[in-house]
């Protein structure tokens, strides 16, 4: 009998164990779940040689990650998740201003160049700012595709003047939707740069 | 006879918690194979690793390259980031004759390098990448706080 009653709190605490293990393991699960929410954003870098399926550079890397890491490495121009870049006109042209001008204005068509060598488009559309450029020149013509979200160039460029602010970019991207960010084709290789919730490639 | 039974259970206990103490950061494992008939195959219980940091000389490991040393802040964030990876692809590289992958599976950090003269296999629990680099960490701030001048 001293024995029942020795052994009445052993079992009590093991069945109250027990009994809190699913509530705690769904407590978790739910903390997982609004936790993947943000962490499941996915920066891929392909790179593929279409002539040889030997050939290929697969880079995925969880944006989270790469906001996290940026600001520890204090290398050459990268500072704090910054880079500085010096004097930061292009031929006399106050980028800042350009990229201000770009933003504010309507979606349209900035630069188009058509020329037997190349195609050149500079555009904004739909909140995407794209540059589209179609090399003829070249046997197999080569196409180089970027779009990038608007909220994502006032990001990089929101530190300051001299300034690239690279985790204020990647933290616009996080908020953003699936989508492709770069396209090289060419003969030699094809790049691509996306932007998911998986951690593998395609 | 109950005094025997006692000390086996004793004995017995001591060597589980040693080894769940030894084991329970798992195992670090290097494998290196070359053409030439090298073959290294090393697994250890990563617990070993940051103990051993602590009987290295201090001199042996100031010998770090101030590049490594300025890494650790890095490597610090991705050892304790990683964790929220498991089984994820980060990097893969191949061409005719390489294979480079570096991911994730489980709680381990994996580098797999095969090239035609060498296969190299590391998987490194992340537990104990934490360990050594918050040792070096460590070895760091010491440096910083302590009166400058040669190591002994």
């Amino acid at each position: 009998m001293n024995d029942r009653i020795r052994r009445i709190p052993a079992v009590a605490l093991i069945a109250g164990a027990l009994a809190l293990m699913p509530i705690s393991g769904s407590a978790q699960n739910s903390a997982k779940s609004s936790d993947s929410s943000t962490r499941d954003r996915w920066l891929h870098v392909r790179v593929d040689n279409p002539e040889s399926k030997d050939e290929m550079v697969r880079v995925n890397i969880p944006l989270e990650l790469a906001e996290k890491i940026l600001p520890t490495i204090d290398k050459d121009k990268l500072h704090n998740g910054k880079v500085r870049v010096d004097h930061f006109d292009c031929n006399g042209v106050d980028f800042h201003a350009l990229m201000n001008a770009v933003r504010d204005t309507k979606d349209g068509e900035f630069v188009t160049v058509q020329s037997k060598e190349q195609d050149v488009r500079v555009a904004k559309q739909n909140n995407y700012f794209l540059v589209h450029v179609l090399d003829k020149e070249d046997h197999k013509h080569s196409a180089v595709e970027v779009k990038i979200p608007m909220k994502v160039v006032d990001a990089l460029f929101s530190a300051g003047k001299d300034e690239v602010d690279l985790v204020a970019g990647l933290h616009a991207l996080a908020l953003q939707g699936d989508t492709e960010l770069v396209s090289v084709k060419d003969h030699d290789q094809t790049v691509r740069v996306w932007l998911d919730s998986k951690n593998v490639s395609d | 006879m109950i005094l025997v039974a006692k000390m086996a259970l004793a004995f017995t206990g001591t060597i589980a918690a040693a080894g769940m103490y030894t084991f329970h950061d798992g195992i670090a494992q290097v494998q290196v194979d070359d053409n030439h008939g090298t073959h290294i195959h090393i697994w250890a219980p990563a617990a070993i690793v940051p103990i051993a940091m602590h009987v290295v000389p201090k001199r042996e490991l100031h010998k770090f390259p101030h590049e490594a040393q300025q890494a650790i802040p890095m490597l610090r964030v991705l050892a304790k980031e990683l964790e929220n990876y498991p089984n994820s692809e980060f990097v893969e590289v191949r061409d005719s004759d390489t294979h480079v992958r570096v991911r994730t599976v489980g709680s381990k950090i994996v580098v797999d390098v095969v090239d035609p003269e060498n296969k190299v296999h590391v998987a490194c629990p992340m537990a104990m990448l934490q360990d050594m680099v918050d040792s070096l960490k460590d070895l760091q701030e010491d440096d910083d706080s302590g009166p400058t001048g040669p190591t002994v």
